[in-house]
């Protein structure tokens, strides 16, 4: 996978944290990697995309990062895990991923599937052989998080 | 003036819904797919209609094509991630009257409004 496939990515989750969030994100060094990373993140919301480019998009939230990034996106305090929080970090890797597809330009457009979000850390993610990982993590005033994702091109 | 916001987001409704309040707009209806928005289209009049793309059971594309084909003219404003310049045209093409591009901020949906349905007295 060429890494220049993140560039979007970061683009979008610069774009979607500062106009949606009021939140300017830091991006630390990429990672790449040959299967799924580590899940210590208590929220993980996932988009698929299809077309002539085919992946998986991964946002990986602690749940501080969740709960302030909910609570800034819907204007209140959020202090538990609730379906708010769920739905709004679902959002967040659907307009991330969204963002990004555009910048592929491909005809027709990419398609994205529906977001998913995962719920705490104990659990396995079974990928197939040989696909890289391109991992991000990012620093914010709203706490750490990771972008994620594996691509390839038809 | 009353609107009617159509996204299976509950979040991205209420975004909606604030911003629609700096618009002027305090009556609203919500919509969590294409089919509850249509449904909603038959029982209930509107003068502006924010519609995602992206639903489960009906697209927003296929809820404008169905509101439009009902001979709905309610203005329609589609708010969503689908940024490619072909997607814009097909919705406006079914017969979108604005289109809004998320991510985007209160002011600029509540501007896109106003332009659709003029300030409210």
């Amino acid at each position: 996978m060429d890494v220049h496939f993140i560039n979007p990515f970061v683009e979008g989750v610069d774009s979607v944290f500062q106009t949606m969030l009021q939140v300017e994100p830091k991006r630390c060094p990429v990672q790449v990697g040959h299967k799924g990373n580590g899940h210590s993140a208590a929220l993980t919301s996932l988009v698929g995309i299809s077309g002539q480019v085919q992946g998986v998009v991964v946002l990986r939230f602690p749940p501080e990062t969740a709960l302030q990034l909910a609570s800034r996106m819907l204007g209140t305090n959020l202090d538990t895990v609730n379906d708010e929080v769920v739905d709004a970090i679902a959002e967040i890797v659907n307009m991330v991923a969204g963002s990004a597809k555009a910048k592929f330009n491909c005809d027709p457009p990419l398609d994205l599937g529906l977001p998913t979000v995962v719920l705490g850390s104990n659990y396995k993610v079974k990928y197939p052989s040989g696909a890289t990982w391109l991992k991000v993590p990012f620093e914010s005033e709203a706490g750490n998080f990771t972008l994620e994702l594996t691509f390839e091109s038809h | 003036m009353k609107a009617l916001v159509v996204d299976d987001s509950m979040t991205i409704r209420r975004i909606v819904i604030k911003a629609l309040g700096i618009a002027g707009i305090a009556d609203t209806t919500e919509a969590g797919d294409g089919v509850e928005a249509v449904d909603a289209t038959k029982a209930d009049k509107f003068d502006v209609i924010l519609l995602d793309w992206n639903m489960p059971k009906m697209s927003g594309i296929d809820t404008l094509r169905a509101i439009r084909q009902a001979g709905d003219k309610t203005p329609v404003i589609m708010v969503t991630t689908e940024a490619e310049k072909s997607r814009v045209i097909e919705a406006i093409k079914s017969g979108a009257n604005d289109y809004l591009i998320k991510p985007f901020s209160p002011d600029q949906l509540a501007e896109k409004v106003k332009g659709v349905v003029g300030a409210p007295a």
